[in-house]
């Protein structure tokens, strides 16, 4: 699938095909696309743990519901839990020395073992390690970056995705991650029972009220040819609703037994 | 209760204007009637009228409304027995009246679900 239409066929899938499982080898290339992710200080902060729904008792499946998330857990046969890990900075001196010698990180740019030892890690990375709030928000961005490849590659496999929450106190009980990392989604992959364009591309805050230019205040105007040349190539896509979605919502409804 | 007293709870109308309006189409008569004699049955069987089924499972806070998450479980097991009686030896049976119950309560603000086929 080409990139574009890649970005714009995502959805947030909640019907899944509960019978059809997923290929071992496309969990992995999921894994893969979130691992080579853009990440500060080349750290790995995003962690997951792979889980099998039907590997789980039925006891914990309910256990790791949320009021809004459900039926879509029963559906989807692959989880993904992914964690942040605050501490994947600790390894920032040595992991950004290797930037160095692969020649990511460049004199050209005032890098070199001795920035890294004597400014980086001293000035930057130790006191963002010691501030929580910085900590936290940097690990959740971070993370977010690989979840967000690992969307995207999903829908590139032809699978049904999206990113939950789940009951992150019974989950460290039955998943048993290392106490500091910090629970952020459960991505569902499956294969999707409803239509892959989920009805229509969804509402979004208009263009100019979220994006500015130069300072805040003053709009990124949006240029209609680019807005035409990406809906040509597919990235965007008609909005939702599209005419027959409610009936499509209802007919699945219907066919796994669950409340109009 | 009967069928018409049902209907003329709050919630009950609140479920029937609210269902119509998302769905975008109104019930006809007799289906109108097939809900309000299940939801009847299912007040029977929870010795709760419709108003009471929904407060109980809400509560005002300084910040709004907020649902009591170990009734609300306890209100789904209930549905879930309803449907077993209900069922007669026919999940699909069992399930179709469970799910009237659980659309009253989620057009009343209540997020609940089922458990879905598979």
């Amino acid at each position: 699938m080409e990139y574009k239409q890649v970005i714009g066929r995502r959805r947030s899938i909640r019907y899944f095909v509960p019978y059809r499982p997923v290929e071992r080898e496309k969990i992995q290339a999921i894994l893969e696309a979130a691992r080579i992710c853009s990440q500060a200080v080349n750290a790995n902060w995003a962690k997951a743990i792979v889980v099998r729904r039907d590997d789980l008792s039925e006891e914990d499946r309910e256990a790791l519901k949320t009021p809004t998330t459900t039926a879509q857990l029963d559906l989807a046969p692959v989880w993904i839990f992914w964690y942040g890990d605050p501490s994947a900075p600790t390894l920032g001196q040595t992991t950004l020395k290797g930037l160095v010698d692969v020649g990511a990180l460049n004199p050209s740019h005032g890098w070199s073992h001795a920035y890294v030892d004597d400014v980086v890690w001293t000035q930057v990375l130790t006191p963002i390690m010691g501030n929580q709030a910085a900590l936290l928000a940097l690990t959740g961005c971070e993370a977010g970056l690989a979840i967000c490849q690992a969307m995207l590659m999903a829908v590139d496999l032809g699978l049904g995705t999206g990113i939950n929450a789940f009951n992150s106190e019974k989950a460290r009980a039955i998943l048993n991650p290392p106490d500091h990392w910090i629970p952020l989604w459960v991505q569902l992959v499956g294969y999707p029972a409803e239509s892959p364009d989920g009805g229509g591309q969804r509402p979004r805050q208009p263009f100019e009220s979220l994006y500015f230019e130069g300072r805040y205040g003053v709009p990124f105007e949006r240029d209609e040819s680019v807005v035409n040349e990406l809906t040509d190539a597919g990235m965007l896509q008609p909005p939702a609703p599209l005419p027959w979605r409610l009936d499509e919502v209802r007919a699945l409804a219907r066919m796994f037994g669950l409340p109009e | 209760m009967t069928t018409e007293e049902v209907g003329g709870f709050a919630t009950v109308e609140q479920w029937l204007q609210a269902h119509g309006s998302h769905w975008n189409r109104t019930a006809e008569e007799a289906e109108r009637l097939r809900r309000l004699e299940i939801l009847c049955r299912y007040c029977e069987f929870a010795e709760r009228d419709p108003d009471a089924l929904v407060a109980n499972l809400l509560r005002e806070t300084p910040t709004g409304r907020r649902i009591w998450l170990k009734r609300r479980r306890a209100e789904m097991a209930r549905i879930d027995a309803f449907e077993g009686i209900v069922a007669d030896g026919d999940p699909r049976r069992g399930r179709d009246a469970g799910n009237v119950v659980r659309s009253f309560f989620i057009h009343n603000g209540v997020a609940l679900t089922a458990t879905p086929f598979r």
